[in-house]
């Protein structure tokens, strides 16, 4: 964390100018910023909120090697031919060891480095601090205002933060394999929860139909046929590095997002589960921060935590006394 | 933990290769050790050109680039990609060698703005002290927040 001293009023109009105007360099910086928890952006973090367009937000998650990288080089290409601005947002795993990373999505997208309509940004799971959930979410502000015309997330579906990544998309597509195993697998994977649209990569590999039959089991189990405004999400075949099943895939995410529009209910739903979690975060780290971390530490707390060493107090009555502002 | 630390966060290196070189197994294995000492590396793989390495460099927000060359085309990339990053202002981000560069051509490299070179023989800790110093960010910091 960097105690840095706040920004004069000038300043953040400034850094909002720059980020609205899409300057690459002081909105990369900032997100550099955001990374380190430096607690000078939230000013500007507050402000940009208010600048997003609500640019619409795909989700990308599934399994590692699942192609995910790969389809998401196919879909800016399917968005960069429809002249719309992509920016990307990739979530990389790091090592629990040293905190160090090999992001290496970049490499599968190559060949957008050199199209100005197209920002990718690689992040580290770990490197973040205060939270990958937090530092992605601050991010989102961030791209939202810079005025892409789509912004791409792309996570390893492994995790819990992973997951909660998804909650602030409209669209989350789930990208599995072939190799994915059973129905049974599909089911306790916990990504059926969370998926607007599922396709299955490596068509071509043997047991595609198979594993993508399973998948369409496990997923129709859940729709409710009954409710004539539910989402069905679409189990697709794709085969990502052949742009095999693109325009299927692509006709199915227009679709969700037409969905959405006409029933803005389900959308408003999707938008307040997003906030909450967000907030909740927001709250979880000042929380985390206040209690741990500040090297000013409340003499309040000093007494209570006294009070658990020698057993005249519990830390479960020390914490509840703690959230209700008490003694 | 550090109150103030010089700069907060991870050094974020960008690893790639230029022109037609194919030969991976240095980078990668750089880019592997440098994981393990906590850094976090962007890794752009082989083929790039000089100018979609500046943009990777902007929008990735890096303290430090690392090219690898097993060819003997390495003054002319480097220099194209000096180059371009002056022309794109982002020339304040350091550039480091690696790989096969002959000694003949280190004064060279270095006149045009070359900031390290690590030819065969380079240890971990000689490129690790090499980062920390050129980059002002301090690895054993990220360690201690993170736990």
């Amino acid at each position: 964390m960097t105690a840095s001293p706040d920004l004069p009023a000038s300043a953040i109009a400034d850094a909002i100018a720059a980020v609205r105007r899409g300057d690459i360099r002081a909105s990369a910086r900032l997100i550099s910023r955001i990374e380190a928890m430096d607690q000078s952006v939230r000013p500007l973090l507050r402000a940009l909120y208010f600048e997003g367009a609500r640019t619409p937000v795909l989700g990308i998650t599934g399994p590692p090697g699942a192609g995910k990288s790969t389809l998401v080089d196919q879909l800016i290409c399917r968005y960069r031919a429809r002249a719309l601005k992509v920016a990307v947002l990739a979530v990389d795993p790091a090592s629990p060891f040293s905190g160090g990373a090999i992001l290496g999505d970049r490499v599968r997208m190559g060949r957008h480095n050199t199209d100005a309509g197209v920002f990718i940004r690689s992040m580290s799971a770990r490197g973040v601090l205060g939270g990958l959930a937090r530092a992605a979410a601050d991010c989102l502000v961030v791209l939202d205002a810079m005025g892409f015309d789509v912004i791409l997330v792309e996570t390893v579906g492994v995790g819990q933060n992973e997951i909660d990544i998804m909650r602030h998309a409209h669209s989350v597509l789930i990208v599995q394999t072939p190799a994915a195993g059973d129905a049974v697998q599909a089911v306790k994977a916990g990504i059926l929860e969370i998926g607007d649209v599922f396709a299955v990569n490596k068509a071509d590999t043997p047991g595609a139909d198979r594993a993508a039959a399973a998948l369409r089991e496990a997923v129709e189990f859940r729709y409710d046929a009954h409710d004539l405004t539910a989402w069905h999400p679409p189990v697709l075949q794709v085969q990502a590095n052949a742009d095999a099943g693109l325009d299927a895939l692509m006709a199915a995410l227009d679709r969700h997002r037409s969905h959405l529009t006409a029933h803005p209910a389900q959308l408003r739903g999707r938008l307040l589960r997003g906030a909450r979690l967000q907030v909740a975060e927001l709250v979880a780290v000042a929380l985390r921060r206040r209690y741990l971390l500040d090297d000013h530490r409340d003499a309040r707390l000093t007494r209570m935590l006294d009070e658990v060493v020698e057993r005249r107090c519990d830390p479960y009555g020390a914490a509840e006394r703690l959230l209700d502002g008490g003694p | 933990m550090t109150p103030h630390p010089p700069k907060a966060g991870p050094i974020r290196c960008l690893l790639g290769m230029l022109g037609t070189d194919v030969h991976t197994k240095g980078i990668r294995t750089l880019a592997q050790l440098l994981r393990d000492r906590g850094v976090e590396v962007i890794y752009l793989g082989e083929h790039n050109t000089a100018q979609g390495m500046v943009s990777a460099i902007l929008a990735e927000d890096v303290d430090v680039v690392g090219l690898s060359f097993s060819t003997a085309t390495y003054v002319h990339y480097t220099r194209v990609l000096l180059d371009a990053m002056r022309a794109a202002g982002v020339d304040d981000v350091p550039v480091m060698l690696g790989g096969l560069i002959h000694r003949d051509d280190e004064a060279e490299l270095k006149s045009i703005g070359v900031k390290g070179i690590f030819g065969p023989g380079s240890t971990t800790d000689q490129i690790m002290q090499f980062l920390e110093s050129i980059t002002g960010k301090s690895l054993s910091h990220v360690r201690d927040s993170l736990a």
